[in-house]
């Protein structure tokens, strides 16, 4: 089929207003992240299971930092630690593992009013507007070929690409507009914006595509709560993991360490 | 690049420098990747041959990169694997992105 020749106008009408306002969006969403993560104020840990559960965290958090800094101990600091942690009948991590495990939280978790906030945050900012763009760009701009992909695809993405446009035998690489958003969705304007528009160091997660995995996950998963049904597990990998770990005061070490360094900065 | 010096026994002593150097390490291939988006494009590359400008211009980068930190990887990244290979896939869909645009609104458009 020879090449379909498309209208300047939409160009002028379609294809930039679609990236122009995507970009818009999208930057007002980071703008909007941001205006609510400094309204957040202090969460007070009220409820007696929160407690718990921080309580569990810190448990598990120090028993990570023992396990990955083992070196900066001498000897006898490390045994103790271990010991407080790991004995067998007054460790710490015993103890915690042999609490039952919990119930399903979910239904605990839901009545949380500062969980739930945080959630309704959370969709408000990535899902809706996506929603919306989608709705904006599928009523507005239906029904006609916009562009063309430069590279070859098989015909199940026709229904993908093509969507509104009812040509048979039209090749493949003729896309409608939706398609250009589904591209500009996937393809990261976040990336550009981060290049743009700053150097936040704490940028590291993108929340579109961490979003959309939990939807496709189906079930709400939140951040904060983290694996409710079998703590005990956890804490027993934890014991067997610090039980586990082979230790040498790095100290010792150091002579050698410094003999080697010295040789090379002289070498050079 | 950031400060050099990432001490990485197995005390594990990553300071933040090591996260600073991945962080320009990240700018520098968005921009390769966007840059290679638009050869793309505007050439009206076709098919497979445009996304072996991607990786041609990948490895460009990373081979600049390389001269520029005299090719010591290991006072600068974990990994040779991480500084020059790792993260391939995760720029290619900005430059199919890029590639697309521009490649319709010079050609087609």
């Amino acid at each position: 089929m020879s090449d379909i020749l498309i209208d300047d106008r939409i160009r002028d009408w379609v294809f930039l207003p679609i990236i122009i306002v995507m970009f818009m969006i999208q930057m007002f969403r980071g703008l909007l992240t941001k205006y609510m993560d400094n309204r957040k104020t202090a969460q007070k840990v009220t409820s007696k299971a929160q407690v718990a559960e921080m309580i569990d965290k810190n448990i598990t958090q120090q028993s990570q930092r023992l396990a990955r800094l083992h070196g900066l101990l001498p000897d006898q600091s490390f045994k103790m630690k271990r010991a407080y942690l790991c004995d067998h009948e007054q460790g710490i991590l015993t103890k915690a593992s042999q609490k039952p495990a919990k119930d399903p939280m979910q239904s605990m978790s839901m009545m949380n009013p500062v969980a739930m906030a945080d959630m309704l945050k959370q969709n408000l900012s990535g899902i809706v507007f996506m929603a919306l763009q989608y709705q904006w760009v599928s009523y507005f701009f239906s029904g006609f070929v916009i562009g063309k992909v430069p590279f070859p695809l098989t015909q199940k993405f026709r229904t993908m690409l093509q969507r509104g446009v009812d040509v048979q035998n039209l090749d493949v690489r003729y896309i409608s507009s939706i398609s250009i958003y589904f591209v500009l969705l996937f393809g990261g304007l976040q990336k550009i914006q981060q290049l743009m528009f700053g150097d936040d160091t704490d940028e590291f997660v993108d929340d579109t595509q961490m979003q959309m995995q939990m939807q496709m996950m189906g079930m709400p998963t939140m951040p904060s709560f983290g694996q409710q049904n079998d703590p005990g597990k956890l804490f027993i990998a934890e014991r067997t993991r610090l039980e586990g770990v082979k230790h040498t005061f790095e100290l010792n070490k150091s002579s050698d360490k410094a003999l080697k360094s010295l040789k090379r900065f002289l070498i050079q | 690049m950031e400060e050099p010096k990432v001490e990485l026994d197995d005390l594990e002593v990553n300071q933040d420098r090591l996260k600073q150097n991945t962080i320009q390490l990240k700018n520098v291939r968005v921009y390769g990747s966007l840059n290679a988006g638009v050869i793309a494009g505007i050439l009206g590359m076709d098919g497979w041959i445009g996304i072996g400008i991607y990786v041609a211009i990948f490895f460009i980068v990373s081979t600049c990169l390389a001269i520029k930190m005299n090719f010591k990887v290991k006072e600068y990244f974990k990994s040779s694997y991480d500084a020059y290979y790792s993260g391939i896939g995760t720029d290619l869909l900005l430059f199919l992105m890029i590639w697309v645009i521009f490649h319709n609104l010079v050609n087609i458009l």
